[in-house]
């Protein structure tokens, strides 16, 4: 793996991780629209956004 | 009947475009099984969407949220996030593709470890779960159009018409025919649900409203494990062989070796991930508006269903979004029915019988088609509890490969026999402890398939022979290309 493909990796590593553990933990209590329904589609969100950067010099060589 | 009506624009509309598909002569296993690795970036977003998104997330996912709230939400979404292991893999699958010309992900792995029962092996498994996971499709139209016409549609032919029409979508054109099919299936699909959302959505007083009531009503929906339904080893059992979908189930990372540049690859990636967003909270929106809306289903599948012919949809809408979902499922079938009988000649029958052309592949690869599909038609009417248990097992049983997988680009040290250890003998675990509803230690059957193949995959890889100048070769390529 390249640098950037770590760098990015790692990032989305650490969301998903995050998807997992914070809903079951810090927001279990939150029965509110802002509690796990809002940090999985911020968190869907920002899978998009990390790979519009992790593929940004993918070139068109046939 | 306005049903008929709509299935029938649906069905011309479909084979026009199909036919418009055709480009050239489809004379070759590339050409046939992968668009000659020409596709679009915009086709192959559309196609690869409809692909994944199968009759299961406007029933399956809508119900799911109906039953156990926003724990639906974070399943579906952990798998969206896993797509993004195409950032990772979809380019080295493509440069390898290209350089050695491989058509599917089976024989990807044959080469690569140097034996060709790695990928007879890998392809027959592959096969044993997608197949009965197409007959759950046929069957969950044949009940979807029986419930929603009345019994007007039977089961029966509501599941021949799905299979009839899937096998033509392959026929016409190969993959080219099924991705344009695919993607009029798809657009149509994103734009209807949308709409169908935004009406129940503003009739529930716009989103303040809808979130409103259902903090009201049912608080413990907006949290997990909520009511309980997603209790956190439950939500790991199902979420972790979705994360791997997209290199684990060969229909869709056979997709990887057809965008014909990086750039493409690139749009398709993007494309699918801004649809299956905006789709994913459509359907658990969908859900939730369901359980607001019909409190006392007696069957959470049923809540699409419902939602469709209730009130507040208009009719003609309602019967569209249901073709829709007719269409989806076939989408899913015809791309699957297309790289099974692609994995069947490439890698079994190409391996076991010696000396086969390209062409006489294909001719076998075509000939398949119709045995599958029969095949998954009379598994759909036959309703074996076999079938029904491996249809079920077919996420967790396709995730036994992904450890040879990811050896493959990134572990000197696997070995074939490390390939055929694990995904044989996980693959008969899986099956066994599905058969059984059997889940030791209370993790569901998926937890153990990739824990297991993980073990047996580097264990006996690290016990036998590795095949270094291929390794050496095959990664040193990638390498030099995926420098930048």
């Amino acid at each position: 793996m390249n640098n950037k493909e770590k760098k990015w990796g790692l990032f989305l590593l650490i969301i998903v991780l995050s998807a997992y553990i914070i809903p079951y933990t810090l927001l279990s209590d939150v029965t509110k629209w802002y509690g796990s329904y809002f940090l999985w589609c911020v968190f869907g969100l920002i899978a998009i956004i990390a790979n519009f950067f992790l593929t940004k010099d993918w070139g068109d060589e046939e | 009947m306005l049903v008929w009506g709509i299935i029938i624009v649906y069905v011309i509309t479909a084979v026009i475009i199909a036919f418009l598909s055709k480009q050239g002569n489809q004379k070759t296993m590339a050409s046939y099984f992968l668009g000659d690795r020409k596709l679009s970036g915009f086709v192959s977003a559309l196609s690869y969407s409809a692909t994944t998104y199968s009759a299961f997330m406007l029933v399956g996912l809508a119900g799911l949220t109906y039953s156990g709230g926003v724990g639906a939400l974070g399943f579906e979404m952990i798998y969206f996030m896993g797509v993004s292991l195409v950032a990772i893999f979809g380019p080295r699958f493509w440069l390898v593709g290209k350089k050695y010309g491989y058509v599917t992900p089976s024989e990807m792995l044959g080469d690569r470890y140097q034996n060709k029962w790695v990928a007879v092996v890998t392809a027959i498994s592959s096969c044993i779960f997608l197949i009965p996971y197409s007959a759950a499709q046929l069957s969950g139209i044949g009940y979807l159009l029986q419930g929603v016409t009345n019994e007007a549609i039977p089961f029966t032919t509501g599941v021949m018409i799905a299979t009839i029409l899937a096998l033509v979508f392959s026929y016409i054109a190969g993959i080219r025919s099924v991705a344009w099919t695919d993607s009029l299936q798809s657009l149509i699909m994103i734009i209807a649900s949308t709409i169908v959302v935004v009406l129940i959505v503003n009739q529930l007083g716009g989103i303040s409203g809808f979130f409103k009531q259902i903090e009201s009503t049912d608080p413990q929906a907006l949290a997990v494990p909520g009511n309980g339904y997603f209790d956190f080893w439950t939500f790991l059992g199902l979420t972790i062989p979705w994360f791997f979908f997209s290199i684990s189930n060969p229909q869709v990372s056979q997709r990887l070796y057809m965008p014909k540049s990086m750039k493409s690859l690139r749009q398709m990636l993007l494309g699918f991930l801004a649809f299956g967003f905006v789709y994913t909270i459509v359907s658990v929106v969908w859900g939730f508006s369901a359980s607001m809306l019909f409190p006392d289903l007696e069957n959470a599948d049923l809540a699409t269903a419902t939602l469709l012919a209730s009130e507040y949809i208009p009719s003609v809408l309602g019967i569209v979004v249901m073709v829709g979902i007719m269409a989806a499922a076939i989408s899913t079938i015809d791309s699957i029915m297309l790289t099974v009988s692609s994995l069947f000649s490439r890698d079994v029958y190409k391996n076991v019988k010696k000396d086969t052309s390209d062409r006489k592949q294909l001719l076998i690869g075509k000939l398949f088609i119709p045995i599958i599909a029969v095949a998954a038609f009379l598994f759909a009417q036959l309703e074996l509890d076999l079938i029904a248990v491996l249809s079920v097992a077919s996420s967790a049983g396709l995730i036994v490969v992904v450890p040879a997988i990811i050896g493959t680009f990134f572990w000197k040290r696997g070995t074939a026999t490390g390939v055929i250890t694990s995904v044989s003998m996980t693959s008969l675990l899986v099956i066994g402890l599905e058969a059984f509803s059997y889940q030791p230690f209370g993790l569901a059957s998926g937890i153990w398939g990739i824990v297991v193949s993980t073990i047996l995959f580097i264990g006996v890889s690290l016990l036998t022979k590795a095949p270094e100048k291929k390794a050496d070769e095959f990664l040193s390529y990638i390498q030099e290309r995926m420098k930048s």
